[in-house]
Order: structure tokens, then sequence, then C-alpha cells
């Protein structure tokens, strides 16, 4: 076909292309190809193949996965290394190229910003200066809130009408803060104090349905707590006075689990019920909040430092006291095998995060000033590298499909706008 | 087929036995006295044949065996004519009419014939005998019938007894008498009412039947007394005695009066066969005499006959080396032994020696050394290039007068031909030469060992496999403005402090290289330690003069406030401090800014201190001061704010001390010598030799037993202390002294940091098992530092959980490696 001519002592194999994303469909009969064929040929070929059947007329950037991986080399390459025979025919599929995300605003804070969690448009940000700050991904300014004593390390929101809001902060200071805020008057309000854990808090994430959240420390403590506003569910209505009359806002925990010797460093909600925690004793260990036991339970060899689950593929991927990021199928019972490695970062990897709605995205941020968007399929080279920050990356965030956000230790927030491909 | 006809036959038989003994009564005496006392009670004949039904089978077998001609087909006819005497029967019974009854018969003639085609389809063998039987059953009948009837009677009275004779059948019975000593016994038939098979009948415990019927329908087990009911057949039944339950079927047997008799013989240990004739003549089936012609009878083979070849030529050998004399006889043998000891005894005085060399050449031969094979150059037409050139010509002339130097003792030639060559002139000479050679050279066995540098290394596993251990940098904590003299870590893992010539202490949180808090401390910092009870929140600084114990304020808020209210209260003590000790150190309570900055205690010692550290409880601590002579160790107990001075007289400078892990001991090292002390008793428990120049630093392993010294002539020591006082190992690792050394807690790993900027991270495995000696690999050399004034890592720590090293070093830096 095309290419036959170029190398006719090269060897050839047949390969067929096929795409999801109907638009692009091309004719389904196979083409001799030579193995040395690099992607961009590839993507040449393909382009052709539309002008010529469809009324796609400007070229198109695509990606080409060959045995659900990406190709990043000549085929002959990635074909050797996975041992498939060139004497088949070789389905090569192929994606419209992630968009790269463009950097958008940059959120200067006061001091190291270790907490970002972003919902519709606002972005909260919690800082190593024991502050709060509310932003609008337009990068307006709209709140500080004083009130920890010691930096905050993680922060989650509750829930977000349009003109009230409800989010958790946790902090070194052993409580997390559930606030309310009224967007209309742009106050805040300190609902509840949750005390109880014995050291720094590291993490803190709410359930699905809002209900109910967990947070984790260095105490080693998976303590489960309510995030409803009133504190009615226990004990009626006269305990909850008496409660208040003595401890003011304090809210004490529903449920305390005990199983990790070190500190837990990430929580994620797997279900209603199910709750995944990464911890630096090198376990992941997976819990029952309403049993309130360790259902299942994964080693690795390093410490971990976060985790995040997708609902899209049910899988987990970890962020390690190394430079790699791992992916987990939480479960599997045939031991605790790392599906695949993801390596690039030259430090330590210290947050990622799935995308909201893809289920082979998702980003990390590290020790080397680097965000990385990644896409599951290519462990070996992320899909872009989201530059920018002049120090640690500390946290990162991606709950709003538009906005890749990550805090670091230079002080700032910066927000990377991701161009969504509908699929 | 056969056997449900068997079956059938059988049930008849056992029904039939009773009508059939009736009407034969006035025919039968012998038969009829038995019948009779059989008679009283149907069920009891019954059971006697169900109990005896393996030898009724057996029966069968005899009639066939009788009359051998007609043997199956008359076993058939039988069954056939026991299946129509069932009608017979029912009718006989029901009706009594004879006419009807015969009419049946002869109806029944019919049928066997119809069926016996059929069978004969199926044997065609016995084709003649068939046809004899359709005669015989066609022409009588009836009196086949009746003979049927008696045979069948017979088969009863044989279980019984068996000297019932049947009038009609006399003769067949004697012969039966005669056979069935082989026939009776045929165990292997089962029970016909045993409707199971062979199988264990407990199976059929839990159901309330045993085995099925012909229609498929379950056959209910008998029903079951409860006790009252056995009782009252105890006391009513005049039979209860011998009345047993048969296991297969369920069924009650009451033993007949022949089984008693039988049991009863048994019992007593007698023949239960009551006809058997213990007294009979004795017949000898094998015969005792001996035959005068045997019974085997062919010739001897021919070898037997003739001598063995084998054995002659082992005898002609015999005989060759007695005529040789190699061999004696005995008789030769016996005179020479009487020579021997009538004649005078010499020996030879030097017989040793030379026997000894005449072995040792046939023993241990050596073979002349091989005379070099020639080569290009020797040939007679030898390559252009072996020939000589000019200069090699003038090179070869010029030895002369010293042969032995040329390189070749010849000069190479070329000839055109083989024919050319002439004699080589030198042939004698160099033959005499060589076998000078041989005689005069000594030979000797050279013993050479072959021993491979490699061998002489110890055998140690590939770092890959003693993972994990820290190999990149991943932090740098950077904050300091001079020089990091000296580094700790919070017990938990969260935190570290650090301390250097800038007179700041610094906390570090560690995940994310944050320096949390400073703390001004007003000298230079020697040294840093972190209280190792977790219950309080305190770090010991040494600087300059002064040691602080300082409350971070990180952790857990509540074991910090506790800690506050703990240093708060000043405890008062009756026991008179010596000036002695007042002298060298006093304790103060921090206030002021001191106080908001953390500082809580404060010990002013009377010289610059060096090293703090805490014992493994955390309530003691020891402060050095190397220049502070015999008041240069001072062990302070916080509890009490009291200090003690152990040591009245200095051994030497020393450099740094060690609380032990465990034990109640104190490590101090002087210079070169590392002395332990029992604080208990009061006494020098060991004295470690170091062999070394200057000690500066050490560490000892979390299991007590080993110490690892590191001195500033570029060695680090392993001491064994369970081997001796001198270095178990010592490591020359580095390039310049060693400044600092550190055991990980729980990882065999430990790591040493030296002015040449590199911090080297071991493996040091400690075996429980004492016969094994501690496993020292050296892993990684990790060297990130810069350089400043000559000094590099100053101090080395590890995390105190995860297997993660921290150096600290001149260039003001803390550096973590993972």
């Amino acid at each position: 076909m095309a290419s036959a001519t170029i190398n006719n002592s090269a060897p050839q194999v047949q390969i067929k292309f096929l795409t999801k994303q109907e638009q692009y469909a091309v004719p389904d009969f196979p083409l001799s190809v030579h193995t040395s064929i690099v992607p961009n040929e590839l993507n040449t070929l393909v382009n052709e193949l539309l002008k010529e059947s469809t009324d796609v007329k400007n070229n198109i950037e695509f990606d080409f996965l060959v045995c659900s991986q990406f190709l990043r080399t000549s085929l002959n390459e990635h074909i050797l290394e996975r041992n498939i025979s060139t004497e088949e025919i070789i389905i090569v599929e192929y994606v419209e190229k992630y968009p790269p995300p463009e950097p958008q605003d940059c959120l200067i804070h006061d001091d190291w910003v270790s907490a970002v969690a972003v919902r519709e448009k606002w972005i909260l940000t919690g800082c190593y200066d024991n502050t709060l700050h509310i932003w609008t991904s337009k990068g307006k300014h709209h709140l500080v809130i004083p009130g920890h004593t010691s930096p905050i390390k993680a922060v989650v929101w509750i829930s977000l009408t349009s003109d009230m809001a409800t989010f958790v902060s946790a902090s070194q200071d052993q409580t997390a803060i559930i606030w309310d805020w009224n967007i209309i008057k742009n106050s805040v309000d300190c609902i509840h104090v949750c005390r109880g854990h014995e050291r720094g808090l590291e993490a803190v994430n709410v359930n699905y349905d809002k209900t109910v959240m967990a947070t984790g420390g260095w105490d080693t403590m998976l303590k489960i707590w309510s995030t409803a506003n009133h504190d009615e569910n226990e004990n009626g209505e006269s305990a909850s006075k008496r409660l208040k009359s003595e401890h003011g806002k304090t809210r004490i925990p529903k449920r305390t689990m005990k199983g990790h010797k070190e500190a837990i460093s990430g929580i994620v909600w797997s279900d209603k019920t199910e709750i995944i925690t990464s911890s630096w004793d090198h376990t992941i260990k997976i819990w029952d909040s309403e049993l309130g036991g360790i259902k299942h339970e994964l080693a690795g060899n390093k410490s971990f430092f976060d985790l995040d689950y997708s609902t899209l593929n049910r899988t987990v991927i970890t962020a390690s006291a190394d430079r790699h990021i791992r992916l987990y199928d939480p479960r599997s019972t045939e031991g605790t095998l790392v599906k695949t490695i993801f390596t690039s970062h030259t430090q330590w990897v210290q947050s990622v995060r799935w995308s909201p709605v893809d289920e082979n995205l998702f980003i990390s941020g590290a020790y080397d000033n680097e965000m990385k968007l990644w896409d599951t399929r290519s462990p070996k080279a992320p899909l872009f590298d989201l530059s920018g920050h002049e120090d640690k990356v500390l946290c990162c965030n991606w709950s709003n499909p538009k906005f890749m956000v990550s805090g670091g230790a230079d002080n700032t927030v910066r927000i990377f706008k991701s161009k969504h491909i509908v699929r | 087929m056969k056997n449900q006809r068997k079956i059938v036959k059988r049930k008849l038989n056992n029904t039939l036995t009773e009508n059939n003994v009736k009407k034969e009564e006035p025919d039968n005496d012998p038969t009829k006295s038995i019948f009779e006392e059989e008679s009283d009670s149907g069920a009891e004949d019954l059971l006697s044949t169900e109990v005896n039904n393996n030898d009724e089978s057996s029966d069968e077998e005899v009639n066939e065996n009788e009359d051998v001609p007609v043997s199956d087909t008359e076993q058939d006819q039988i069954v056939f004519e026991s299946d129509d005497e069932e009608n017979d029967l029912s009718f006989e019974t029901d009706s009594n009419d004879l006419d009807e009854n015969l009419e049946k018969k002869s109806e029944n003639s019919d049928t066997p014939t119809t069926s016996k085609d059929n069978k004969c389809e199926k044997v065609k063998r016995n084709e003649s005998s068939k046809t004899n039987i359709n005669i015989k059953n066609t022409s009588d009948t009836l009196q086949s019938k009746k003979q049927n009837v008696e045979k069948s009677k017979r088969r009863d009275t044989k279980n019984n007894t068996e000297s019932n004779i049947n009038n009609e059948n006399n003769d067949k019975i004697i012969a039966d008498q005669q056979v069935d000593e082989y026939e009776y016994d045929s165990s292997d038939e089962e029970d016909i009412r045993n409707t199971v098979g062979n199988i264990p009948m407990k199976w059929y415990d839990e159901y309330d039947h045993i085995g099925y019927n012909w229609d498929g329908k379950k056959i209910i087990k008998p029903q079951k007394g409860d006790q009252l009911d056995n009782f009252l057949k105890r006391m009513e039944d005049p039979d209860f005695w011998r009345t047993i339950k048969d296991p297969q079927t369920g069924q009650d047997v009451v033993l007949s009066e022949a089984d008693i008799d039988l049991i009863t013989r048994i019992q007593k240990r007698k023949i239960p066969d009551v006809t058997f004739d213990e007294y009979g003549p004795w017949i000898e089936w094998f015969t005792s005499e001996v035959m005068k012609t045997p019974l085997r009878k062919f010739p001897e083979h021919k070898r037997s006959f003739l001598p063995s070849k084998p054995e002659a030529r082992k005898i002609s050998k015999l005989v060759h080396a007695l005529k040789m004399g190699w061999i004696k006889s005995t008789e030769e043998l016996k005179k020479e032994r009487e020579q021997k000891t009538n004649e005078p005894q010499f020996y030879m005085l030097w017989q040793s020696d030379d026997q000894a060399e005449e072995m040792r050449r046939i023993h241990k031969h050596i073979p002349a050394p091989k005379r070099h094979l020639p080569g290009h150059a020797e040939s007679y037409n030898p390559p252009p290039e072996y020939l000589f050139d000019n200069k090699e010509l003038k090179e070869w002339n010029k030895l002369q007068t010293t042969p032995w130097k040329r390189k070749l003792h010849f000069i190479p030639q070329k000839y055109n031909s083989l024919r050319e060559v002439p004699a080589y002139p030198k042939y004698i000479k160099e033959r005499f030469q060589r076998c000078l050679d041989l005689y005069l050279c000594p030979r000797a066995l050279k013993m050479r060992l072959t021993i491979e540098p490699e061998a002489l290394v110890p055998q140690l596993p590939s770092p890959k496999d003693l993972q994990p251990f820290p190999t990149t940098m991943s932090m740098v904590f950077k904050g300091h403005a001079d020089m990091v003299r000296s580094i700790a870590a919070e017990p938990m893992g969260q935190y570290i402090a650090s301390g250097g010539d800038d007179m700041n202490l610094k906390i570090w949180e560690i995940a994310t290289g944050r320096c949390i808090k400073t703390i001004p401390c007003g000298g230079i910092i020697r040294s840093v330690a972190w209280c190792p009870n977790q219950s309080l929140s305190l770090i010991a600084v040494a600087a300059e003069k002064k040691v602080l114990l300082i409350n971070p304020g990180v952790g857990d808020h509540l074991i910090t406030d506790k800690t506050n209210h703990l240093l708060e209260i000043i405890p008062q003590s009756d026991v008179i401090v010596s000036e002695r000790v007042k002298t060298a150190v006093q304790w103060e309570q921090a206030e002021g800014d001191y106080w908001t900055n953390g500082i809580r205690i404060i010990l002013n010692h009377f010289k610059i201190v060096k090293q703090v550290i805490w014992h493994g409880k955390g309530d003691y601590f020891a402060t050095v001061m190397p220049d502070g002579q015999n008041r240069s160790v001072l062990i302070n107990q916080l509890s009490k704010r009291r200090s003690q001075l152990p040591f009245t007289r200095s051994k030497g400078l020393i450099q740094c001390v060690l609380f032990h892990p465990i034990r109640p001991y104190l490590f101090v090292a002087t210079q070169r010598n590392v002395r332990i002390y029992d604080l208990i008793k009061q006494e020098m428990i060991k004295k470690l030799l170091s062999n070394s120049q200057w000690i500066s630093s050490m560490a000892i392993h979390p299991g007590g037993d080993n110490i690892l010294v590191g001195t500033y002539d570029r060695k680090m020591l392993w001491f064994d202390l369970d081997l001796s006082t001198k270095p178990y190992q010592t490591l020359r690792l580095h390039g310049t002294g060693v400044r600092g050394v550190a055991f990980h807690k729980r990882y065999p790993l430990f790591a040493s940091g030296a002015d040449d900027r590199s911090l080297i991270v071991s493996h040091g495995m400690v075996y429980n098992d004492l016969l094994q000696n501690a496993l020292i690999v050296p892993l990684k050399r990790l060297c990130n530092h810069e350089s400043y004034n000559d000094f590099g890592i100053l101090d080395v720590m590890f995390h105190p959980i995860q297997p993660w090293v921290f150096s600290a070093g001149a260039d003001s830096t803390i550096r973590m490696y993972t």
C-alpha cells in the first residue's frame, strides 16, 4: 500500500485500523506496512485514509494503541517487547489525541499549599500558614479562613448549592473542621470541630452521599464522623444540647478503626460503606465502615503517600515513597499484584487523582516540581508534563473535569484547563 | 431369567412342601417322622429352608450332576413345571377339583414344549437330550410332576438331615450322599430372601424396609417389638430360647433341632457333622514308603561325567606356581619356619633408605620432561619469515660465546627438497645433552596451589537481594545557615530535629521537608537527641556549655502540654549534691524568652558539651565533656533533676558514650578504646581494643551485642561483644575520617558518613543463632553533599521506622535518602 515502497528489505506486517470514535472510522481492510513504522507515519496514513473515505478534511492527531498500550516507539519494537507474532494481522486502534491542557491561572498564596479541592467553579485550598482560601476558577480570591492552628493537610467539599456550601478541612492540629460557607454573604462559619485524633491529620474524605466522612492521620487511627449539620444523630436532642453546652461545636467520631501501624496518608470511599486507605506502613487496607473491620489488605514495599479510586474502572492508583505510581486492583484476591507501574517522575510522587470522566486518565503531582497527565495505557511516558511549579507539588485535584489543579511548595496553585473530548 | 425362575421356584418349594408332605405321608415313613416334626409350625419349616437356602441351591446342582445328559434342560423343565404348579396349587387349594387340575396339567404339557422350543433355539448343543425330555414330558407329565414334588421335598429333608431316603429316587439319593461332600458347601449362593445383595445390612438401619420385591415395592421390615414385647415373648413362647433374628431379612428364626444339635456339637468342640467318623481307617494319600526306582527317569547330562575345564586351568596354575617356587606347600612353609627359628636373625641396616627411593620411583614415577615439538623453523623448507636475515644472523653470531641466550640454537635453512638435507651435525651432541638432562636434573613433583583470587574473597550476597535500603536522595532539608552538626528523629518518625553552627535548633517535617520550627539556642549545637520516651515531647540539645531540654511542641498536643506541666514542677530532694558535681553542672529552670521558645530546662556545664545521649527509657541522659578530665561524663536524671559523675578517674580523652539498649551498661569511648561499664555493679566489664588512633563515634545494634565504632583514621570497626575484645571486622570504606555511624532500629542496615562527603549504607545482619557471625555487606555509596572547609558529613541517622537514612552535612543541608 502507501508505505510499502519505502523499504523493500524491511519486514512487513499486516495491520488493521480500528477505532471507537465513529466519526473517524476507516474501512477495515488489512494494510501491509513495514515494521519500523512510527506513530507519525501511521497518523499520516490514517489521515490519508480518512480523506479518501470520509469528509474529514483537516488533519487530526491520533494516538495508536497496539495491544491496548500506546504505541510510543516503532511498531517493531513495540510488538517485539510484547512478543506478538508478526504473522497475524495486528489490530491498531487509534484514538484522537488528548488535547494538551493549557495553563490557565496561578493563584498565589502566602505559604505552601498542601491541600486543594475543586467543586464546580470553586477552588478550596489549604495552606501551611493554617488558613483556608476560596478562589474561583477564574482566579478571583474570595475568602481567607483562619481557624486552624497548624498546617492544613487535606480539604474536601461536602455540599455545594448556589448559595450555601459545606466543606471540611483536616489539619495537623489534630482536628478536622466542618465549615459552612454562605456564598451570597461570603461569610464562613465553623460548624463542627471534629476532635479525637491524637496526632496530626493527613487525610479526609467524604462518602458519595456526603453523610459520612473518614479521617486518618499520624495516630494511625481511621475515624468515621457524621457530616450532618446538626448533632441529632445520636442520643437525641438533649444529649446534643449537653454536648454543645460542654464542648461547643466539638464533634466526636462515630467510629474509630484501628489497624494501620503507621500514619494513614490517603483515604478514599470506594463504595457506600467501603473505605480504602493507604498508609506509611506499606499497606493499603480496605475497610467496611459499617461493620468496622478490615475487609482486605494489599501490601506494598514502600510507604504510600496517596491513593485514589476510580469508580469508572474500579482500580486504585497509589503514590509511594519512590518515583513510581502503581495501579492496583483492590478486588483481586490472588496476592497483591501491581497491575501497572507508571514511571516518569524523578522524585517522590505526592499526590494522584483519577479523571472524573475518563477511565484511563489521571494526574500526578511529585516533588520534582511537575504535575503529569497520564493514560493508563501508556505506563512508560505520561501524556503531558504540566510544568509550572517552581517547587514541590504537594497536592493535585481533578474533581471538575475541566480543571486540573495543583498546589505546591512554591506557594502557588496552578490551574490547567483540560479540553475534554467527548468520546 | 434363570435366576428369577430359580427364586420363584424356591419360594414355591417352600410353600409347597407342607402340602406335598401330607400327601406323601402314607408312602414315606422315614420322611414322615421328620416332616411331622417340622410341620409343627409352617413358619419353622419355612425358616429352616431360609436358613439353609444355600444348601438348597446346591441341591439343584446336584440334580444337574445326577442326570448329566438332561442337566440344563431338566432344570428348566422343573422351573416351568413349578411355575405351573403354582397355578395348580392355587387351584387345588381353592377348589380341589382334580379334573380341572388334570386339564390344567395337560395344558401344561403343551406349554413346556413351546417354551422348550424357545430354549432349544438358545441352546442348540443339547438337541438330542431335549427331544428326549420332550418325549418324557409329553408322555407322563403327571409322573414327572410327582417326581418333581418329591425332589423338592427331598431338598428340604436334606437340609435338616441327610439320612432321609426317598422311595422312588432311592438310587439317586445314594448317589447324592456320595457326592454331596463337594456339593454341599456353596456359600456363595445368597439367601433368596435377601433382596438387597451382598451389602452390610446396617445400611438399611435407618429405613423401615429391606430391599424391594418383584414389583419394585419396598419390603417392609417386620415389626420389632419393644422390650415389653420381648419380655412377654420370652415368658410365653416356649421356643423363645431358640429364636434368633436373621440380620439379612429381619425375620425371627426358630432354630431347628438339627441346628441346635449342630451348635451344641460346636460348643462341645466336637466335629459338627454327626455322620463323620472320627475313628475311621486312615487313608494314606501320600505314601511314606520310599520307592526303589525314582519317579524321575532321564539320563544324567554328559557334562556331569567330564572334569571341569576352568578347574583344571586353576589347578595347572597352582602346580606351575608350586614348581616355580612362587608358592610353597604347607610342608615347605613349615620347614622354612623351623629353619628360621633355628638360624640367627640378621637384618639390613640401611635397607629402608634405598628401598624407599626404589619405591618412590615405582609409585611416584615422574615422567621425563617432553622435548619440544619441532616448529616451522626446524622445517627443511621453512617459510621465508623464519629464515634469518642479516641482522638476525649477526645477532645470532654475536651470541657465540653465550649460546644459551640465543632464541634458536640453530640457523633455519631452506632446501628445495628433503633429499638435499644433509646429516644433522649436532645430532650426537644433542642426544648426549638430553641424556645428561635426564640423568642429572633431579625431578620432583611440584605442588602447585591453584587458588583464584576470587576464592579468597568471602561470598557476599548481591545487594539486590538485600533490599530495602536507601538508594536515592529524596529530600534536601535546606534552612540552616551553617554546618549541621547533629540530627535526631522523633520516635514516631514524623519529624526530625537538627542543630549546628548557626546556633539554631530546627524541627523538620520529614514527609515534606518543611521546617516547622526554629529555636535559637545561643551556642554552637554539637549534639541533639530526641527523648525516646513517647509520652514525653522533649529534645536534649548540647549548645556550647549548656544542655537544653526543649519541648518542640510537635506531635500530640496532650503530650506536649503534659510535658510542659511536668517540667514546670521542680522536684524537691534532700540529697546533698556533692561539690564535685555541683561545680560540674547546675540545673536551671528556663524562664522568659527561653520558656516561650520551648526551652524548659537548662543544664549549665563547666566545659563544652560535645555529646548528649538518652537512655532507652527516656529518664536518664548522659552528657560528655571531653575536656572535663575526670569529670567528663555526667549522667543526669530528668525526673529528679539530679546529676551523677560515674567516674572518678580519667582514663583518657572521652569521645562519646552510649547506653546499652537493654542492659544497664554504659559504653565509654576514649580516643583508642571502648570501655563497657555495668552501671549497677559499678565495675568495668570489658575493654574493646580498637587499634586505631582516634575514635569519633559509636553506634550500637538494637540487639545490644554488636557495636560499630567509627574512627578518624578512616576505619569502621564492628565489634561483636560475644566474640572478643578485638574488632570482628574492620571496614575501610571511607577515604577520610568517619564522622558518624548509625544502626537502623528495625532493618539490618547501618550507615556511616565521613569527611569525604560520602554516606555509605551497608547491610549488617545479626543472626539470633550465636554460631553464625554477623553478615556485613556494603551496599551503596551516596555522595550528594558538598564539601565545606574539608568537612563532609557530620552526622548520620536512620529513620526510626522506614528504611531511610539522613545525613547532616557541613554544607548546611540535611539530606534524606530512600
